[in-house]
């Protein structure tokens, strides 16, 4: 639960880069647009996203609680990788919430009071006509999740796939955070990131901070010499 | 009371904390402001001492700064407060019940302030009950899976408490047994106005015990549910290995049984075979009527996704319905699911009819899992683990009953859940003809009907394999 905190110099001041205007949908349209109806208090109930870490379920998950959120809707995000040190009592009291967004599911597969208390979750929040968005690494029943009644719980409404970004739009999604940063990111300064560095989108995001501030400091503007400058120095 | 504070602060928190840490421990938060007192309610004890040790001071700072009152007192407590949900409903989604169950010490109204009391909830105008009712009868489809359960729920929603008590339904998850206790719920309500109905999960009511024992308000809580006219409690093998709660259900349960008022539980098991249960309340569950609900058969299977697409207002055409129908077997939870996923990109994609194709490429993801898990293999290994006995027992031509029921059962199975000829799953089976196999396949029809063992067993299969 350290990270928490840890992280906290990295992500201030971005909030519109993680709002679901920011999300760049690539293949995921249908999984952005219910997401986004959701926030919007109408649409599904519940949905389940899977995919590889790095495609984006946890933008969407955050994004949706900072849309309902705005609306005044309480909401709770709950990273259950961070949280499954701490006592599966995290879970209580969450059918206030109008939307729950349970992040990682994999992290508590397996472990049966994590389950029985994600199961009695997903009950109170359904019975209080709250809705759910959950996040994992592949579809329920592959999650290895040993309460049957849990696995056919997440499968209520519709799944989606969140398909990493390829090339292109990862060049989209890049491009655009730069510009929410008022920086200017020239064409050939995207594809020799997204050619030389880290594919991961977050990786990518966090290169683009670096540069962010190294560009500020010298004040120079992003080409290919300087940023690889500073990314080898 | 407007909350224009919170909302400012929570906007100039935006600035000070990640959203990481805003979504996942400062949004859940529930502020209710008094004249100069900020209160804020945390859903649970975890989020609050999170708040306490990490954020207090900044959130104090902020709210002091915002509201130009550097006296304000910032008060956090566990607890929630009702509140109207600024929410649109779709036609099927159950309405924000009018009350939790029980005594429900955790979702008070008002401003809890610890130490809590007991059965702090205020008792609703008229009587309460939490029944979605949505549920009914009518809109439960009806099929040779789950007819008995059926026509059993009605015939106790009828006569409650005179005839069968308890009624124990049981049957594999996301067949449809929550629906049905619901259905005979509002009929008893239909029928009387008036009756105390209470539905609830099991966990439920082992959490709410839990937390009268430690508000010491053990009593209140026993005469909450012995107070009832009609008790629907639903999964009840969670009680399984938690004996204080099974003590306090026994008690609760015979005092109702005394008073002549319904029980209905489901289970997804035969009530002797739950594992960590008492013996006392293994016998008493059965002292009513236990009926079934099989897995649906095809025919149901669309039956009921053309139901829910009319709820929806949705044009299902029957053969995306079989389409959808024959690749999600393992449960109606699933199935609606399925549909779901479809009538959502026909939104999207402001698709008027679905067609086949369409159907095909909205679930694309999904049957390629399917497809890849079951295979003829697949099946009969998974039987020949059931049965502990050897696959190439279920390829040989051994004729004693012990091999020949699982090899009738593993190729009906195979014609069930993968889209191999007759030829084909005899093939698979040692080389066998195509009449062999599909003799197996009525013959395991017919045991299913007859023989509660190999419905069971049959049933168990579908699951694990569907899983």
């Amino acid at each position: 639960m350290q990270a928490a905190g840890q992280q906290l110099p990295l992500e201030i001041g971005l909030r519109e880069e993680q709002d679901l205007e920011g999300f760049v949908a690539g293949d995921n349209a249908f999984a952005l647009a219910t997401v986004r109806e959701m926030a919007l208090g109408a649409g599904e109930q519940q949905v389940f996203l899977w995919g590889p870490a790095g495609a984006g379920k946890s933008h969407l998950l955050q994004g949706a609680c900072l849309a309902a959120s705005r609306r005044g809707e309480q909401t709770a995000h709950l990273p259950l990788a961070r949280l499954a040190d701490l006592g599966a009592g995290v879970l209580e009291g969450l059918e206030a919430m109008s939307l729950v967004c349970v992040d990682d599911v994999d992290a508590i597969a397996g472990r049966r009071v994590w389950e029985e208390g994600l199961f009695g979750l997903v009950n109170r929040v359904r019975d209080a006509g709250g809705r759910l968005i959950f996040a994992a690494g592949c579809p329920p029943g592959d999650l290895g999740i040993g309460l049957p009644d849990l696995v056919s719980r997440l499968g209520w409404g519709p799944v989606f796939r969140v398909a990493p970004l390829d090339d292109a739009h990862k060049l989209e999604a890049l491009a655009q955070r730069a510009r929410a940063r008022g920086l200017e990111l020239p064409a050939e300064v995207g594809s020799y990131l997204i050619r030389r560095y880290p594919r991961d989108p977050r990786a990518l995001f966090d290169l683009l901070e670096r540069l962010d501030t190294a560009s500020m400091a010298a004040q120079r503007r992003l080409t290919v010499p300087f940023v690889k400058s500073v990314l080898e120095s | 009371m407007s909350n224009r504070l919170w909302e400012k602060s929570l906007e100039r928190l935006e600035s000070e904390l990640s959203e990481q840490q805003l979504s996942t421990w400062i949004r859940p938060l529930q502020a209710v402001e008094e004249d100069d007192t900020l209160r804020l309610l945390a859903p649970n004890r975890f989020v609050l001492d999170w708040i306490r040790s990490h954020f207090y001071s900044k959130i104090q700072a902020s709210v002091r700064e915002i509201a130009g009152d550097p006296g304000l007192q910032l008060v956090l407590e566990v607890g929630s407060q009702k509140r109207p949900r600024p929410r649109a409903t779709s036609p099927e989604r159950p309405a924000p019940r009018a009350a939790a169950p029980g005594p429900a010490p955790a979702s008070s109204p008002a401003p809890a302030r610890p130490p809590r009391g007991p059965a702090v909830e205020e008792p609703e105008e008229g009587v309460q009950h939490n029944l979605n009712p949505s549920f009914t009868f009518a809109t439960y489809v009806e099929g040779k899976s789950n007819q008995i359960a059926r026509a059993a729920s009605m015939q106790v929603a009828d006569h409650p408490g005179a005839g069968y008590n308890p009624l124990f339904i049981y049957g594999g998850v996301g067949l449809g047994k929550t629906h049905l206790m619901h259905a005979a719920g509002n009929r008893i309500l239909e029928h009387d106005p008036g009756a105390r109905v209470i539905y609830l999960h099991s966990e439920r009511f082992v959490a709410e015990m839990i937390r009268a024992l430690q508000h010491n308000a053990i009593d209140q809580f026993k005469a909450f549910y012995r107070s009832v006219n009609a008790l629907l409690i639903d999964d009840i093998q969670f009680f399984a290995g938690k004996e204080r709660s099974q003590e306090e259900f026994f008690h609760t349960f015979n005092a109702l049984m005394e008073e002549g008022q319904q029980i209905i539980m489901t289970c997804d098991r035969y009530p002797k075979e739950i594992e960590g249960l008492e013996e006392r309340l293994k016998s008493r569950f059965g002292w009513g009527l236990t009926v079934a609900i099989e897995p649906p058969e095809l025919e149901t299977r669309v039956a009921i996704l053309q139901s829910k697409a009319e709820q929806n207002q949705v044009d299902l055409p029957s053969e995306v319905a079989f389409f959808i129908a024959k690749r999600i077997r393992s449960n109606i939870r699933e199935l609606e699911g399925a549909l779901k996923r479809v009538m959502a990109q026909a939104r999207f994609t402001g698709q008027p009819i679905i067609t086949l194709d369409f159907a095909k490429e909205a679930l694309k993801d999904l049957i390629a899992l399917q497809d890849k898990l079951v295979t003829i293999e697949n099946i009969q290994k998974t039987v020949a683990d059931y049965y502990k006995i050897r696959v190439s027992d279920l390829l040989s031509a051994r004729r004693s009953r012990s091999i020949t029921r699982p090899r009738q059962l593993a190729m009906a199975l195979a014609k069930e859940m993968t889209s191999h000829s007759l030829p084909e799953i005899g093939n698979a089976f040692g080389g066998r003809d195509h009449t062999t196999v599909l003799h197996a396949c009525r013959k395991i029809d017919e045991l299913r009907e007859s023989d509660n063992r190999i419905g069971e067993d049959y049933a168990n299969l579908l699951r694990t394999l569907s899983n």
